[in-house]
């Protein structure tokens, strides 16, 4: 196990050299981007730590942008020029930069049977931080808020509006209903967000001919997809590591969500295109889901919240049969909860996926049921230093030919510069047995990165 | 003709003062106001300060993490920020100042909520502490400083800046970095570290960077921290304040008022 040792080896001197690193340039936190700019805060009067948010930050979420307990969107940090309430541009305006400056795969078999000759082998890499993010928010007026974000991947040759939306807050009286519309992110405000994690997505590599998964991706597991062989309406597969359905990154569509009977408890229902959809609805037909949470949150610096979903598809998603593609309804019911004390925050999902109306001819060769669980603590280990670990399992579902679970848990050290400026070492290691052939999910043995974070 | 106009805008400056310190507007003492006050609370300040007001609210860990500040302990805390003695209570003004122009870096101004919803805030959070009933803080007085900076009053207050070792905790030239404060030495009453200001970036300064506000903190100190009041070593020398004032303007830049 050479291989392995080495990149232990490599690991230790990564930390090593990062702890040098920071060690030689603390300085004081003071750096603030869009929000904090606004209000003049530091960014952990709202995160644990970014992107985290802690309980004061979530209910300035819920508000629409807008202080808790208060509709401050027409004043706060504004200039009145005649009817208008203008902000600067740059509170309305923020950057992030991330990604890995080094990356490191390790196979247990080399470019396996069917793989892309190449693509999966053992490698270490250099690269430069390939996720660029611009985004858009505030309150354009009392109870009228905004959000866009452009996101820029070089990995992935993409870029586009992530998500863009608008916010009609505190209809009919204090957090009684707010509104969400356009291209959101549904579980935002779920006690396990898809967006907020510190361990960051690390995508897989699929084979261009044959759609076959070669190198098995770094993923929340309870978010995404969790079958293989699934396609989008327009006949695409669709990679059991994207996040989808409720937790999806983002869909079109609109939602209320509040807290009618005070901050311990709220409501979230929601209507979207579907699943996948790009830009319109490409079936009529509509996904819609609902949401409680639970809260507890008052005092000696602890707050903890449970909360349930469930996700119903409409001809959400297709299967592959003799004759062609089929419609199936694309269904995901889940739970979730956090507990946040003092610098601890622990977080975790479950999720149980179902497909229904799976053609007869289909469901001999397909499993219409998946599941997947996601725990995640993350706890400073010093004033700058945040430790996080997840652990991700997937019960595959979907084509038996190709299905694999896995289970990985993650392990990063980030070490903050300043409030917005991080660097990070992280580990992921595959707790599931190798097996030889073509299982990407047990092919890869263990990752390593290091990279930086920076928001302005 | 011209004195009358004088009297005019005199009338109407003041009217316009008197407007700003929203006085007017105080609701009574009553239960309503203290009910009022509470629901208030408990949505915008309880996120940090706690339901209890004990300064353990859930998001209030974060701020300070291992260091200073905490959010405010209503219960049993002094207060850093007044316009009183050290060591004595705030007015009601410094308590109706601070929400509504927010702490830099950590609490955020909530104009946003009506000044008698700032009245009622107050009201509520002074229930918890008794003292607030016994005593009735008085501000010191604070003399404008008239003439203004000078070349050798800024000399002069570099000289007072030497004497009373403020370079000790703030660094030769201001920027922090003191012996006491690069020694990791400084701590609050929780024995939390805490920084010594950056007297080179005035929007960092939690009691406001105007001359009126740098002059009310040297002479009532910050109560909590390591910044000692100064208003006994500066007794009857209001003048030699004010130069040192000017000379800690003059450290970010600024020569005027």
């Amino acid at each position: 196990m050479p291989s392995r040792h080495a990149a232990i080896r490599a690991a230790i001197t990564g930390l090593a050299l990062l702890s040098g690193i920071s060690a030689l340039s603390v300085q004081p936190a003071q750096a603030i981007p869009a929000f904090a700019r606004k209000y003049t805060l530091d960014c952990v009067a709202c995160h644990t730590a970014p992107p985290r948010l802690n309980t004061f930050g979530e209910r300035f979420l819920e508000n629409g942008y807008q202080l808790p307990g208060t509709e401050d969107g027409g004043t706060t940090g504004k200039k009145s020029l005649g009817d208008l309430n203008l902000d600067d541009f740059a509170n309305y305006t923020g950057v992030r930069l991330r990604g890995n400056v080094l990356r490191s795969h390790q196979f247990k078999q080399q470019n396996p049977p069917v793989a892309e000759r190449g693509m999966v082998h053992n490698n270490s890499e250099f690269g430069f931080p390939e996720i660029f993010s611009l985004f858009t928010a505030g309150s354009l007026t009392k109870n009228i808020g905004f959000f866009a974000e452009l996101e820029s991947n070089l990995e992935e040759s993409s870029t586009g509006i992530e998500r863009a939306f608008m916010t009609f807050n505190n209809l009919g009286g204090n957090n009684l209903a707010n509104i969400r519309v356009g291209r959101i992110d549904p579980s935002a405000t779920f006690s396990f967000s898809t967006l907020r994690q510190q361990l960051e997505f690390v995508g897989e590599s699929v084979h261009p001919s044959t759609n076959m998964v070669q190198r098995a991706g770094l993923f929340p597991l309870a978010a995404s997809a969790k079958f293989y062989g699934l396609r989008n309406r327009s006949g695409s597969v669709i990679s059991p590591y994207a996040p989808s359905l409720y937790n999806a990154v983002a869909e079109t569509g609109i939602e209320v969500r509040g807290r009618p009977f005070g901050d311990w408890f709220m409501y979230q229902i929601g209507m979207l295109n579907g699943a996948n959809e790009t830009f319109g609805d490409s079936n009529r037909g509509k996904d819609v889901y609902g949401a409680v949470r639970f809260d507890y949150a008052r005092t000696a610096h602890f707050s903890a919240s449970l909360s349930g979903f469930a996700y119903l598809g409409n001809s959400n998603a297709t299967v592959l049969t003799e004759t062609g593609q089929a419609d199936v309804n694309w269904h995901r019911y889940g739970i979730a909860a956090h507990v946040r004390y003092k610098m601890f925050d622990l977080y975790g999902m479950y999720t149980l996926d179902r497909i229904a109306h799976v053609p007869a001819a289909a469901l001999a060769s397909f499993d219409t049921s998946a599941s997947g669980l996601s725990l995640a603590l993350d706890t400073y280990v010093t004033n700058r230093t945040l430790l996080s670990l997840r652990y991700d399992h997937m019960d595959a579902g979907g084509d038996l030919s190709q299905r694999t679970s896995q289970s990985f848990a993650g392990f990063q050290l980030k070490q903050y510069l300043r409030s917005n400026v991080a660097l990070f070492a992280r580990t992921d290691l595959n707790l599931r047995r190798a097996e030889d052939g073509n299982a990407a999910a047990r092919n890869l043995r263990h990752a390593l990165f290091a990279g930086i974070d920076i928001a302005y | 003709m011209h004195v009358t106009h004088l009297k005019y805008i005199t009338i109407l400056i003041v009217m316009g003062l008197c407007a700003s310190t929203a006085q007017a507007v105080k609701p009574p003492l009553n239960r309503d106001t203290l009910a009022e006050g509470r629901r208030i609370y408990e949505q915008a300040c309880a996120w940090c300060h706690g339901i209890g007001g004990e300064g353990d609210g859930p998001a209030g860990w974060f701020i300070g993490r291992y260091s200073s500040p905490r959010p405010r302990n209503f219960v049993k805390d002094g207060y850093k920020l007044r316009s009183t003695a050290s060591g004595e209570l705030p007015t009601d003004q410094d308590l109706f100042k601070v929400i509504t122009q927010g702490i830099p870096g950590v609490m955020p101004a909530y104009r946003s909520l009506n000044e008698q919803e700032r009245w009622q805030v107050i009201a509520y959070l002074k229930s918890w502490n008794p003292a607030f009933e016994e005593e009735q803080p008085v501000p010191l007085t604070f003399p404008s400083g008239a003439r203004g900076p000078t070349e050798a009053g800024i000399q002069n207050g570099r000289n007072l800046y030497v004497k009373y070792d403020c370079r000790v905790c703030h660094g030769d030239n201001g920027e922090g970095d003191g012996p006491e404060a690069t020694a990791g030495h400084l701590r609050d009453t929780y024995e939390l570290p805490i920084r010594a200001t950056k007297l080179t970036d005035p929007s960092s300064f939690k009691n406001g960077a105007s001359p009126q506000d740098m002059f009310r903190t040297l002479m009532t100190g910050m109560d909590g921290t390591p910044m000692p009041a100064y208003a006994n070593e500066f007794a009857g020398q209001e003048e030699a304040l004010w130069e040192l004032v000017w000379y800690l303007r003059s450290l970010s830049g600024h020569e005027g008022s």
